[in-house]
């Protein structure tokens, strides 16, 4: 008997046969549409500013420009935040680190999606084709982020061990290479409309391989490219909405200038745009908000205004100021130190009561075609054809002044002011290369693109515009964030 | 065992002969009793007289009177003529009985067991008094006749003697219990017993003896100070609340918790719902040798508890009990109110500035009449009752034995709504169906309530379930004296407040919750519900080999349920109110076989083991919450009665399975050369299914010396034993279930269009590669005893280096953080050092003896590798603030921050140090720039300590007067760092919080007032608060655990009472603490919060205001029926 009782003990290797409970595993996850469906979800769920904290690529982008100040409670509130507007960044700076983890979070999601796809798996032709298109688009999508912030960076195109994720940092140029891929790999499989709003398209693709161009200036003809991938673009039938304010309400978010959209709802599964209430006045204002991120005097002076003095409507529709309306409230000044606030990324209380003010409905246009009309003439411009240029810079000027001709809340409504924003007639490279740059920071305004741009228009433009308010920057130390402490401790072939 | 069967012959035949030695004595007496009669003969013989009292005409006087006569001569003249009649019986008694009622002999036989089960052959058994008797066979059994009045002495050596009235039975059958200390003691080893004279590895013992009376709740408890290299720590003086046992240092990052085997039943939780008064004895499986036979499990050691059995006889009740209070051992002294006044008043006038928007007020002097004094501690920490009863029963005969018994035990929390009562029922049963076949069963059934409040940490983080929430106690202490504990009136009359609203504000008043409300506010309860038992089938086919088949399970069932209720000023707390419940299912099971051999061949002694266990376990768990009750009294408290639209659900469920061989052969030869070969290959779910199994060997040899023969002449030394050991063990434990896989499950929503859409992704990262953390210890060992086994010493070095430690490295940011990291075998740690273990008793006369025990460990704990050698922060105290820093050379956990180096007495002292930042001034704490860069920063950290103490000691001691016993029991360590975190909180003076009354009346007022205590300021105490060696403190300590005054009392009382032996006592736990900590208890440093509690050994010794371990008064009484 014992003997028998051995060899059964000896022989129970089946015991160890226990499966995982409860979740799966990437060998058995892709074996249906639904589950890859929902791998391809997660991959965009970094788009979401449902954290403002962890999606703080509004303090890189605007905190860092002349456009914006950081605001808040005081100065110590979001210290971190005002560091990043003065160019005294550590390597452990909360923004740094939080734009790095959410984009590279994204990347690690899109490539989850790409290694189930790719590799063995029971999931339909169809779905696979539009996971990998998606997963694609989206991995260029947090990349350009990625290398616009912090130039060189490590490149993950699949899920790594921690030992093979220790790889050294890419040059730019490599990681603005492989976006254009994606992007081209991308554009060829996604649909030219979007199947529900917030999913990634054909235009979409190809409009952020136009930027992608656009900024990638090691590559020798990036300027016609930009311009050819921007044209193909404005050819696929986008429009640009009668109000510039259509981009930024809630109400509107579905519209004909959408390309790519950051989706945002109500409720409470964290889906909400937490911005809304970052970015709201602080008490006494009713808004009850925050009160981060506020407009300068110097965003306000970029904008045109016509000999009457009527300004571009643009302003009023992004900036709440003195002896004008904040939505449905009259604004008062001093809510803010800079007398302004931020009408982008926040809803009235009537669409966003108190209760629930960090789940804002309104969606981040992520790319829209105003700006891809402005890339084409930007394009253009540099690219010896100032001509041509003028016409999507006029389209551009155009939309703005017939806001009038939309807008009954207008003063002179429906007649356009005379003189405002008239088309540009110059074709003198350099003249146009400053009038598109003052167009490009008006259309663009607040949107969290005006530091890339900064950067991107070289040395002398960015002192010239951030010594004055940030004598502590330096542009090639500055030109890009550093990288974050966290991948600095645990990546140590990271500068080899 | 033969030869001391020849030397009892020897005794036995020298006895014989005196029988025939005609003794011849010369007596001449008038007017005595026939009892001083008999008397004087033994005295003067070597004869001993055995009658019944009620035999001898008591009133009669008799005259003796005879010249050179043999004993038999004068009884015969004597006697003549008298109601009295003897009889001479083999050996030399004589038995004296009435004529009318001769004396009767009867023929008595039995069986003398070890308490382990074991026959003992050669044990003697005599009638007392004489040296008439015999002695047990190879089986243990025995026969002999005796008069019917007789009573038997049963010994062994090694054993204690034990006494048994014969009464008229004809079968007497003993079970011997071992001596403490003694070589011949038989210590339960894995799978199996050894003596301890023949054991080579290093195995500490800790006897039932030891459990008596000490009011604890724990089994585990019970283990401290017992047993050298097994550190146990209280975790808190919460009751019911958990106590780290750690054997020799923290070899791993995760738990270093042993592996517990009860029964046989191998468990991590079943530990918690024994009742100590069940436990036999327990085996603390030290090195290699001893625990490599549990191979992927004995990386932390191996303790082996074996719960009571039944002992031969007639069926014995038995009641042990006390009852008691426990009292708070110590208070912090803090300011009382007009102290708290006048600091803050002076504070406000140390941090004026002309023209200044900040500044504070001063508080008018009127004010402090109309505050309220209140001594927080006080408020939350009141006396509270311990008690704890037991009845036993248990008996047996040859074939059978059982004991069947309940134990319930009740301890109140100090802390309002803290408490925990147990029920324990026990029983064990074997019985010898024949020659070949055995059956058991051991049972413990178990049932604990937990009633927890915040005992630790500052409840950051705290997730549902597992962390009860911010320390009542830090609260208690930070909370300022001049808050009411309740308003008498007003809207919240009856109330208990959390703000005040009054002049001055939080300001003046404090912030943070009410404690006393709090507590009472808390309402979370732990019900456990445990089975833990097997039963065995055990053959013996042939003789010497023993077949054993046992199947064992532990089954824990954990309802949780907590209420949080909304309270406080204006509603604010839980707003809504909730209900979480949840249900854990825990269930293990184990099927162990095992085959025994022992063979003797001339001096070769060979014993052989093999065996084969699976083990497997599922953890179920069922959760749900609901909120927004409308009623929240307790009869409501229900799931169905919240009215959430949206009440939470739960449930998952997990598994792991271990499938092993193993095999022990132990070989002796003459008893003097000893060797042991230890195997065991385990396959473990917990590894990638393509590479599930290791092995683990393990050796050790050992050499009596005092058995040479140039050691015979050397008689004080009745032992000396070298021994050495060297193996290898596994960590199983460290091991998550599915650590080898990458898990995908779903991660929150998206939203496309109007639709949220679920998104899944890999949340946890999985390593194929995964192997257990392996632990590679050698051990050396010295076991010396003098005058015969009075003095016994062990002493052991040892050596444990653990390699592949599992550690979950921080990937690169850019791998992307939503998943966790997988675990990675990397790091090595080593632990060494010496352990002695000494006992001497001595028995000075009929009255009086002694005894002393003492133990000593020293332990280095060394990291000697981290995965890219990166120092690994753990212990957070504020954000980004880390205490620890566990690094490459320094012990885990070892203390990482700036060093404090007094205070700046001048302005000029300020201007020539090195720059700490703006506004430093003459009063505040200096910090030593280390790296010299003329700036103190995070660079200048330095590692300032370790929570692991150098050196653990303890000494128990035992004095007997007649019918009194006192026991001692010291404890104590050294070498240990605590940071003492709620001191941070009530001297450093950065919030409107309570101060100490060191703070309060001794702070820094001027050049050479303080140069520890910084000025009053709130606006320096950015600087003079910070995380530095300020607040790191000595956790060095020696307690007096426990003192116990016992009495036996007389058995005359008691035989009318129907009792036959009875021992009251009162003892005092936590009599006194000797300390330079600041803190309530330098032993309960643990913190709660989410991440130490998840960093192990990496965040230790953290004291966030840890509830207190009570002194605790109690009487008692062991009764034997």
């Amino acid at each position: 008997m014992g003997v028998a009782a051995l060899f059964a003990g000896a022989g129970c290797k089946k015991i160890l046969d226990q499966p995982v409970q409860g979740s799966y595993t990437p060998g058995n996850f892709f074996t249906s549409d639904a589950n890859a469906q929902q791998a391809v979800n997660e991959a965009y769920k970094f788009l979401s500013f449902n954290a403002g904290a962890n999606n703080a690529i509004w303090v890189l982008g605007d905190l860092a420009s002349d456009d914006a100040i950081k605001g808040g409670g005081s100065i110590g509130d979001q210290q971190d935040f005002q560091a990043v507007s003065q160019f005294n960044i550590l390597t452990s700076n909360s923004a740094v680190e939080a734009v790095w983890k959410n984009y590279y979070n994204g990347v690690f999601a899109c490539n989850v999606v790409l290694d189930g796809l790719t590799g063995n798996n029971k999931v339909s032709p169809s779905m696979q084709a539009s996971g990998i298109a998606q997963a694609k688009f989206l991995r260029a999508y947090y990349y350009f982020i990625l290398t616009t912030c912090y130039g060189n960076i490590p490149l993950h195109l699949k899920v790594e061990t921690a030992k093979e994720a220790q790889t050294p940092a890419r040059p730019q140029d490599s990681v603005f290479a492989q976006i254009e891929q994606d992007c081209m790999g991308a554009a060829a499989a996604l649909p030219a409309t979007a199947p529900s709003l917030g999913m990634a398209t054909k235009g979409a693709a190809l409009a952020l391989l136009a930027k992608t161009y656009l900024f990638h200036s090691d590559l020798a003809n990036h300027y016609q490219l930009a311009a050819q991938t921007a044209e193909q673009v404005e050819g696929m039938g986008y429009q640009l909405t009668h109000l510039y304010s259509d981009n930024f309400s809630a109400a509107t978010k579905d519209n004909t200038e959408e390309i790519f959209t950051v989706n945002h709802l109500s409720g409470t599964l964290g889906i909400g745009n937490e911005l809304n209430v970052w970015f709201a006045p602080r008490p006494p204002a009713p808004t009850n908000g925050y009160g981060f991120f506020l407009p300068t005097q110097n965003l306000v002076d970029n904008y045109e205004s016509a000999p009457g003095g009527e300004a571009d409507p643009r302003l009023d529709y992004s900036i709440a100021r003195a002896g004008h309306s904040y939505f449905d409230l009259p604004y008062d000044p001093t809510w803010s130190s800079t007398g302004y606030n931020t009408k982008k990324m926040v809803q009235p209380l009537s669409e966003v009561p108190a209760a629930t003010k960090n789940v804002g409905t309104v969606n981040y246009e992520a790319l829209r075609l105003g700006e891809i009309l402005l890339i084409d003439a930007e394009a253009l411009n540099e690219s010896g054809q100032p001509a041509a240029a003028l016409i999507p810079l006029n389209k551009v000027r155009a939309r703005a002044r017939n806001s009038y001709q939309y807008d009954n809340s207008l003063a002179g409504y429906p007649s356009v002011p005379a003189g405002l924003l008239p088309d540009v007639t110059t074709t003198d490279q350099t003249q146009l290369r400053d009038i598109i740059r003052r167009e490009r920071r008006s259309e663009l305004a607040l949107e969290f693109h005006r530091f890339f741009d900064i950067i991107r228009y070289g040395k002398a433009y960015a002192n010239s515009v951030l010594q004055p308010i940030a004598p502590n920057f330096n542009y090639d130390t500055n030109k890009w964030f550093p990288i974050p402490q966290s991948e600095r401790d645990a990546n140590p072939n990271l500068f080899k | 065992m033969k030869l001391s069967i020849s030397i009892l012959l020897l005794t036995f035949l020298q006895v014989s002969a005196k029988v025939h030695s005609q003794e011849r004595l010369t007596l001449t007496e008038k007017g005595i009793s026939w009892e001083r009669f008999f008397d004087l003969l033994e005295k003067k013989s070597n004869y001993t007289f055995l009658y019944k009292n009620d035999v001898l005409p008591h009133k009669q006087k008799i005259d003796v009177s005879v010249v050179d006569q043999t004993i038999p001569q004068i009884l015969e003249t004597v006697l003549k003529n008298t109601p009295l009649a003897y009889q001479l019986l083999a050996g030399n008694l004589i038995v004296v009985t009435s004529r009318q009622a001769p004396m009767s002999e009867i023929r008595v036989t039995g069986k003398v067991t070890s308490a382990a089960g074991d026959p003992l052959a050669g044990a003697s058994v005599k009638i007392r008094g004489t040296q008439l008797g015999t002695t047990t066979d190879n089986d243990g059994n025995f026969a002999l006749t005796v008069p019917e009045e007789a009573t038997l002495v049963f010994s062994f050596v090694g054993y204690q003697p034990q006494e048994v009235a014969v009464g008229g039975r004809t079968t007497v059958s003993v079970v011997l219990q071992p001596q403490a200390g003694s070589i011949n003691e038989v210590v339960v080893i894995g799978y199996g017993t050894a003596k301890k004279k023949d054991l080579t590895g290093s195995v500490s013992t800790i006897g039932a003896k030891d459990v008596n009376g000490l009011p604890v709740g724990g089994t585990a408890q019970i283990m401290q100070g017992k047993a050298a290299g097994v550190a146990v720590t209280q975790v808190t003086g919460a009751p019911g609340d958990g106590v780290s046992v750690i054997i020799r240092g923290q070899s791993s990052f995760g738990s270093s918790a042993p592996l517990y085997v009860i029964d046989g039943i191998p468990t991590s939780d079943g530990i918690n719902e024994i009742a100590p008064d069940d436990v036999e004895s327990i085996s603390v499986l030290k090195d290699a040798a001893s625990a490599s036979i549990y191979g992927a499990r004995a990386a932390n050691g191996v303790v082996l508890i074996t719960t009571r059995k039944g002992s031969m006889g007639k069926p014995r009740l038995s009641f042990n009990g006390y009852t008691g209070t426990q009292t708070p051992a110590h208070l912090i002294a803090m300011a009382n109110a007009r102290q708290y006044f006048n600091a803050y008043n002076t504070a406000a006038a140390n941090d004026f500035v002309a023209g200044g928007s900040g500044n504070r007020a001063p508080l008018p002097t009127g004010m402090l009449d109309t505050l309220p004094d209140v001594n927080w501690q006080k408020q939350v920490l009141k006396n509270a009752f311990i008690g704890n009863a037991q009845l036993s029963i248990g008996g047996g005969n040859e074939n059978t034995r059982y004991i069947v018994s309940a134990d319930y035990f009740n301890q109140k929390g100090m802390i309002l709504n803290s408490s925990y009562d147990r029920f324990n029922l026990h029983t064990a049963i074997t019985s010898t169906l024949n020659k070949m076949f055995k059956v058991g069963t051991n049972m413990n059934l178990a049932y604990s309530k937990t009633r927890q409040v915040g005992s630790s940490g500052d409840g950051y983080s705290a997730p549902g379930g597992s962390n009860p929430g911010a320390s009542i106690v830090r609260y208690a202490l930070f909370r300022t004296p001049v808050t009411p504990v309740k308003y008498s009136s007003g809207p919240y009359a009856g109330q208990y407040v959390d703000l005040p609203d009054a002049v001055g504000g939080a300001n003046v008043f404090g912030d943070g919750l009410n404690p006393v409300a709090l507590a009472a506010n808390t309402n979370r309860n732990f019900y456990n519900y445990t089975l833990l038992g097997d039963v065995f089938l055990e053959v013996t086919p042939v003789k010497n080999l023993t077949l054993k088949t046992d199947l064992g399970t532990n089954f824990i069932i954990t309802d949780y349920k907590q209420f949080f209720p909304t309270w406080g000023i204006q509603r604010i707390q839980n707003s809504p109110n909730a209900l979480a419940q949840s249900n854990t299912t825990d269930f293990t099971y184990n099927w162990t076989n095992t085959a025994n051999y022992h063979l003797v061949v001339g001096k070769h002694d060979i014993t052989a083991l093999v065996g084969t266990e699976i083990i497997k376990n599922d953890v179920k768990l069922i959760s749900a919450s609901n909120s927004g009750y409308p009623d929240q009294t307790s009869t409501f408290q229900y799931l169905s009665n919240g009215t959430s639209l949206t009440p939470g659900v739960g449930g998952n469920e997990s598994t792991w399975a271990l499938s092993s061989l193993f095999s022990r052969v132990s070989y002796q030869y003459d008893g003097r050369y000893l060797a042991s070969f230890n195997f065991r290959r385990d396959g473990s779910s917990r590894l990638d299914p393509t590479d599930q199994w290791g092995n683990f060997y393990s050796g050790s040899v050992g050499w009596r010396i005092d058995k040479e023969n140039f050691m015979q002449n050397i008689r004080a030394v009745s032992l000396l034993k070298l021994r050495g050991s060297l193996g290898q063990l596994g960590d199983q434990n460290a091991l998550s279930n599915y650590g080898y896989a990458s898990l995908v499950g779903s991660n929150g929503y998206y939203a496309f269009g109007n639709t949220p859409v679920i998104t899944s992704t890999i949340y946890a990262k999985g390593n194929p590669n995964l192997k257990w953390q392996t632990s590679t210890m050698a051990d050396v060992g010295l076991d010396l005893g003098l005058f015969n086994g009075a003095f016994n010493l062990s002493v052991d070095y040892y050596n444990k280096r653990t390699t592949n430690l599992l550690q979950a490295p921080q990937d690169p940011s850019s791998a992307g953080s939503v998943a966790s990291p997988a675990f990675e075998n990397n790091g090595k740690i080593v632990n060494r050092g010496f352990e002695f273990e000494a006992g001497y008793r001595q028995t000075i006369n009929k009255d009086w003896s002694w005894e002393v025990n003492a133990n000593v460990t020293t332990i280095h704990n060394e990291v000697l590798a981290l995965l890219n050698n990166q120092p690994i922060a753990a212990g957070r105290v504020d954000n980004n603030t880390f205490a620890t820093s566990t690094a490459v050379g320094h012990p885990v956990g070892a203390f990482y921050m700036l060093q404090a180096d007094g205070i700046f007495q001048t302005p000029k002292e300020v201007f020539v140090h090195a720059y700490q930042g703006p506004g430093i001034r003459p009063g505040d704490i200096k910090f030593r720039d280390v790296n010299g860069d003329g700036v103190i920063d995070q660079t200048d950290r330095v590692y300032a300590g370790s929570p692991i103490p150098d050196l653990t000691y303890a000494l128990t001691g035992h004095v007997t007067f007649k019918n009194f016993d006192l026991n001692l029991f010291f404890q104590g360590v050294r070498g240990d760092k605590i940071y003492n975190q709620v001191g941070m909180d009530i001297e450093g003076f950065y919030r409107p919080f309570n101060m100490t009354e060191k703070v309060a009346t001794k702070s820094w007022h001027g050049q050479g007032t303080s140069n520890s205590v910084p000025l009053l300021s709130w606006t320096d105490a950015t600087n003079n608060k910070q995380m530095s060696t300020r607040f790191l403190e000595s956790g060095d300590y020696l307690k007096l655990k426990n003192i116990q005054l016992g009495y036996n009392l007389g058995s005359r009382t008691l035989t009318r009472l129907m009792i036959k032996s009875m021992r009251i006592y009162a003892s005092v736990q936590n009599v006194f603490t000797i300390t330079k900590y600041s803190g309530l208890d330098p032993e309960m440093t643990t913190s709660a919060n989410a991440a130490s509690a998840n960093e192990g050994p990496k965040a230790l010794n953290i004291d966030w205001g840890t509830y207190p371990a009570a002194r605790t008064f109690t009487i008692g009484a062991n009764i034997n029926f």
